[in-house]
């Protein structure tokens, strides 16, 4: 009894928490969730399509080479032919306007309903997460172009419209340091000096080696470690730092030391924050107590305080944005999980999108057109090709037959409200219907927009119920 | 607290069946795929027979040895597992039949005062005995006298070198075998070009193969999640780790490697170090630090710009190795930094008072050492410009699960294996080129023929006087008999046997030779070398005429020719695909024991020829246009007529392999038969002075 819920529409939270037995299974959810290690979405669209395949395939019976062969061609026609300039399916994404990069997110956030966002909610989530990936990107384009990168903070108990995005990065602090921090020292009116420490300034002893040291009474190796930091504090005082972050923990002397010399003092940041730490502000890990280099250091425009809820942060503003903080706020903690998987989801998608700025037609009409597309193929494939792969016609047909079904199957799953899925017979597109229309009525009169929104139904379009018998046509 | 039983056959039989029939289903091009799944969780997908053996966890001691030899035999060629517990299953329900029908078999003779137990024993020795003299001496001569004038060669042109369609063919036909047809056509692409890619000049062939067998794990690297077209091959060397710390650098790239921390610590082991004042611990810890930045400053000067590290640095060193702009790799496994060291022949870098001022030479040079995100894992890709024999190059192996890469991982590494084999020779020559200063002339083969063959005699009367030796004892006379084997099969001088005499006064010198050969009897006491060199030179000009490897038509010259060299097996022999080799073995067997002398031999050349057709049987028995009976009578009628035989597939597969096959399989039966009892011991072996201090008690 009891135990932990979880509602979530996440297909690498789903498989993640089944527990399957049988080998075949394992196979497939294994693949599913490797497939969503590497491209984040999409993965309940593989394992649907996985399925039904198999399901299909069992259907008609061949042996297994004959249809690993015809389907490994299968394979290839449905690739080349989105790579193709001809593919009727795809769009090419512009990164000079919104709106297809803002229905590039949209569509991933609206995708997960167990996020539980309304339209309002879905559109300005949308707004923040390109805001956010739009700040990542370099200004100055070079042969390398590495992306910063963008930190999301947690707010829980907050609205979702509460959400918002800052250039820079947000570091919790606790509220009493608030009051003693500012003013700061600065180098110039917009520039701060910073160091940052990947070595523990606590002052225990370190690199000790694997011999004995023989210490003689009265000599305290912590006393001559302190020595040395308040040595180091006295330099950076010296070199006009105004911001000290360590990743570990600095000794309390030396904090003071620093704070009463208006140094802001940051510990305890973790690893995880040290790459865009130094991203930020150009500065280097430093790991040597005495003698720092002052090449080392970075440098700020501002430093500001926020505060969210109960939470105060420290808002280091950098010169040039690279890299930015999400603050995203959702009413609990479960939602909240839901919500970042989806965010860092969609921030995966743009960065892909960069690498190949292509998009296909969301809301099953690539579904159904692909599978259209590939029953017209069936039917006009040349004689050489069949003998090339060693089969009959009619086998190569029924196993077109049984992939294009596959692929309806996924835009089916689409339909949640119990309704029929028409298509039609031009672009191949997919039409949502509410069930229980009279069979003698005019199809136009019924449907209003196809999936993807690109079709309407003043279009004079030949409307057919999809996985009805039909003759093939060219989309 | 140990049971013990007598070796029955007929449970040799049942078992080596059982293991059979687990892997039948999957040999041969149109066999399927298996599915393994361990209590952890994690699947494979497999045709591999050996993983599948492996996997199965036997129970008897004679399976479990069975495996054993599998696993063997795979390890060294990469290949024919499967095939070889096969042919051991029908191998052994032969000779059982042999065992049962007693009345007349020739292993039953003159035993008639022992007792029936012994009698039995007594005849599987024998037949293991037999067995051995069969691979040791009849199987070369067979495959020397009638087998080899149907072999045809890898080598397209005289010097040496294969081609690209050969290769591919080859290749081909090896991953068939090993993963089916869904993926062999990208995978045999894939090794092949990486055989080209890897081998710098033609001479390195073996080099570069020992090299990429040897550390294959170190250079491949699998993703997950991608599909498995996206499979690739990349220049150069990835290393498993990310950069500690990354500087870029461009034009040539001076490297280093270290096996020790740089940053020296307070107090090494074995020694003290006093602290007698704060001062003076503090001014030791500045000391540590100023010595480990000189030391970078020194690395700096010397221009070196990336440090391959096998144990982690402190953090100091990667602080002043990013001021001085040097890249720094580690945690690098023994086996990268061993590679690293054999490809370019440097040794590692170790900072002392002395070294610490003078010039470093130890250094390689790179094009590019870069980071390489791989799926989710961020690596170090590295392009060196000065290397050995071995060009590197590294595959990327993608698949949907790791159980797929890990498959085409282990198939593309067998490949290797296999390609290894494919360049081996059996001849003459291999021991002569080992030491090319000693000339080994007729009398000495000659006399250490002797030798070999006084050695195995002793070895047989071993094993026949003491029948009560136990599984201990029959592994020693097993350790003995491997190096006897191994001796005779390095020297080879079983070409030289003649057919239709008496084994043992068969080793001489033949004196029929004919041309070419007959420079070879003028010049007797010329290194045999030479005479090798004439015969293959003579050969691989004949060669000539023929380019296309699959050639319809040998003529008959080179026919002659082939049959009269003093090779058994010339490196890169190769034969088409489909049951050819077990074909022709069976066939030559089957005409060999009509004409032999000897009973036993007769008896045992028909068994094993007969064990042979299982293997095409299997292969035939799942087409439709081919049944086994067309292929067999097709075979054997173009063999009477002296005609080339027929082929069904494209693909070519090493004789050496299959030859080493053959072998194996003999030895694990005869390994098998010498058996006598089976002590089952339920606690591992104490020592003997445990056992004493417990009787005490």
């Amino acid at each position: 009894m009891g135990g932990y819920v979880r509602t979530t529409s996440q297909s690498s939270a789903l498989l993640g928490g089944l527990s399957i037995t049988h080998p075949v299974l394992k196979v497939l959810t294994a693949s599913v969730q490797n497939h969503i290690s590497r491209f984040s979405d999409c993965g309940l669209f593989t394992a649907i399509l996985c399925c039904s395949l198999v399901e299909n395939f069992q259907r008609i019976n061949f042996a297994a080479c004959t249809v690993t062969k015809i389907s490994r061609h299968l394979l290839s026609l449905c690739t080349d032919y989105l790579k193709s300039e001809a593919c009727g399916c795809r769009i090419s994404v512009d990164f000079d306007s919104i709106k297809t990069l803002l229905s590039l997110v949209h569509s991933v956030l609206a995708s997960k309903p167990a996020c539980m966002l309304n339209k309002t909610e879905a559109n300005h989530l949308s707004t923040l997460v390109l805001k956010a990936f739009l700040l990542t990107i370099p200004h100055t384009v070079e042969t390398n172009v590495v992306l910063g990168k963008c930190v999301i903070v947690p707010v829980k108990d907050k609205r979702v419209m509460d959400s918002t995005v800052f250039p820079g990065l947000l570091i919790e602090i606790p509220e009493s340091q608030l009051a003693r921090t500012f003013p700061v020292i600065r180098v110039s009116s917009s520039t701060i000096k910073m160091a940052l420490f990947c070595i523990s300034l606590s002052g225990d002893l370190s690199n000790i080696g694997e011999g004995t040291v023989i210490v003689h009474h009265g000599i305290s190796l912590e006393v001559a470690v302190l020595d040395q930091l308040l040595n180091l504090g006295k330099q950076l005082i010296n070199d006009q730092v105004g911001l000290v972050v360590c990743q570990k923990v600095i000794h309390p002397s030396l904090k003071q030391y620093l704070e009463e010399h208006r140094v802001i003092t940051i510990d305890r940041v973790g690893v995880s924050m040290m790459e865009p730490l130094s991203q930020l502000t150009g500065s280097q890990p430093i790991a040597a107590l005495h003698s720092v280099s002052p090449t080392c250091y970075g440098s700020l425009k501002d430093l500001r305080t926020e505060s969210f809820v109960s939470k105060n942060f420290l808002h280091l503003i950098p010169n040039d944005t690279l890299v930015c903080s999400l603050i995203l706020c959702n009413r609990n903690e479960m939602a909240w999980d839901e919500l970042k998987l989806a965010c860092q989801t969609a921030e995966h998608v743009l960065q892909l999108t960069i690498k190949q700025p292509l998009a296909l037609l969301g809301g099953g009409c690539t579904e159904t057109h692909l599978a259209s597309y590939i029953r017209h193929k069936s039917f006009t494939l040349p004689a050489s090709v069949l003998k090339a792969i060693d089969c009959s016609r009619t086998q190569y047909q029924l196993v077109a037959d049984a992939f294009s079904r596959s692929l309806e199957c996924v835009a089916c799953c689409l339909e949640h409200d119990d309704g029929e899925i028409l298509t039609d017979m031009v672009y191949g597109h997919f039409w949502s219907v509410q069930s229980g229309f009279p069979s003698d009525c005019n199809w136009s009169d019924l449907v209003l927009k196809c999936g993807c929104g690109i079709c309407s139904n003043q279009q004079n379009l030949n409307w057919t119920v999809l996985q009805s018998q039909c003759i093939p046509f060219t989309p | 607290m140990a049971s013990a039983a007598s070796l029955d056959v007929g449970r040799l039989v049942q078992e080596a069946e059982a293991l059979a029939s687990a892997v039948r289903g999957a040999l041969g091009p149109r066999g399927g795929q298996m599915l393994l799944t361990r209590p952890t969780g994690e699947t494979l997908l497999t045709r591999d027979g050996r993983r599948v053996l492996e996997a199965l966890n036997l129970g008897p001691p004679t399976a479990r040895m069975m495996v054993a030899c599998v696993s063997r035999h795979h390890s060294m060629t990469g290949d024919g597992a499967k095939t070889f517990i096969i042919l051991l299953s029908k191998l052994l329900r032969g000779l059982q039949a042999i065992l049962d029908k007693r009345e007349g078999s020739p292993f039953c003779e003159d035993i008639q005062r022992r007792e029936s137990y012994q009698k039995h024993c007594h005849s599987l020795k024998q037949i293991s005995q037999s067995l051995m003299t069969f691979q040791t001496h009849i199987l070369d001569h067979i495959m020397a006298q009638d087998l080899r004038k149907h072999f045809l060669s890898a080598f397209s042109s005289w010097e040496g070198e294969i081609s690209r369609d050969t290769m591919e063919s080859i290749l081909e036909a090896y991953f068939c075998g090993r993963i089916g047809n869904s993926h062999q056509k990208l995978l045999s692409q894939l090794s092949c070009d990486f055989y080209y890619k890897c081998i710098s000049f033609k001479n390195g062939r073996n080099e570069m193969l020992n090299l990429v067998n040897e550390y294959f794990v170190e250079l491949h690297s699998a993703v997950t999640g991608l599909p498995v077209s996206n499979s690739r091959i990349l220049e150069g060397f990835v290393l498993h780790r990310d950069f500690a710390v990354y500087c870029p650098a461009d034009g040539d790239i001076r490297m280093l490697i270290v096996t020790e921390s740089i940053d020296s610590a307070l107090s090494a082991s074995g020694l003290e170090f006093v602290v007698n004042a704060e001062v003076q611990y503090q001014a030791s810890q500045v000391w540590i630090t100023k010595r480990t930045e000189a030391i970078m400053k020194h690395l700096q000067n010397n221009n070196i710009k990336v440090l391959l590290s096998s144990v982690k640095q402190q953090e100091i060193v990667i602080y002043y190795a990013k001021i001085s702009g040097i890249s720094i790799v580690e945690c690098l496994s023994s086996e990268e930094i061993s590679l690293l060291c054999k490809t370019t022949g440097i040794s590692p870098f170790i900072p002392t008072r002395d070294n610490i001022c003078s010039e470093i030479t130890e250094t390689m040079i790179a094009k590019f050492c870069q980071p390489l995100v791989l799926g989710s894992k961020r690596y170090v890709h590295l392009g060196l410009t000065k290397t050995c024999a071995f060009q590197p190059h590294c595959v990327i192996f993608c698949g949907p699960v790791h159980g797929v890469t890990e498959q085409h991982a282990s198939a593309f590494h067998g490949a290797f294996k296999m390609l290894q084999q494919l360049f081996k020779a059996v001849d003459l020559s291999d021991g002569c080129e080992a030491q090319p200063e000693t000339p080994v002339n007729g009398q000495q083969l000659k006399t250490s023929m002797a030798e070999t063959e006084k050695q195995f005699i002793d070895f047989s009367s071993l094993v026949g006087e003491n029948p009560s030796c136990n599984q201990t004892d029959l592994q020693k006379s097993a350790d003995l008999a491997m190096p006897i084997v191994e001796l005779e099969s390095d020297f080879m001088f079983s070409a030289l046997i003649d057919r239709g005499s008496s084994v043992r006064e068969l080793q001489k010198p033949p004196v029929k030779c004919q041309h070419p050969s007959e420079t070879w009897i003028k010049n007797k006491s010329e290194p045999v070398v030479t005479n090798h060199r004439i015969c293959n030179d003579a050969m691989t000009a004949i060669e000539n005429t023929s380019t296309s490897v699959v050639s319809k038509q040998l003529n008959s010259y080179k026919h002659t020719v082939q049959s009269y060299t003093n090779v058994v097996i010339q490196a890169g022999s190769v034969l088409p695909v489909g049951g050819n080799f077990e074909i022709l073995l069976h066939y030559y067997l089957h005409s060999y024991a009509k004409q032999c002398q000897q009973p036993k031999i007769t008896l045992i050349s028909t068994v094993i020829a007969d064990a042979l057709l299982s293997i095409p049987k299997i292969l035939y028995s799942t087409t439709k246009e081919n049944s086994f009976t067309q292929v067999f009578f097709k075979a054997t009628s173009a063999l009477q007529t002296n005609q080339q035989l027929p082929m069904h597939q494209q693909g070519l597969e090493s004789v050496y392999c299959k030859y080493q096959l053959v072998a194996s399989v003999l030895h694990c039966v005869a390994k098998l038969l010498t058996i006598d009892l089976i002590i089952g011991i339920r606690r591992l072996p104490q020592k003997t002075e445990v056992n004493d201090s417990e009787e005490d008690l």
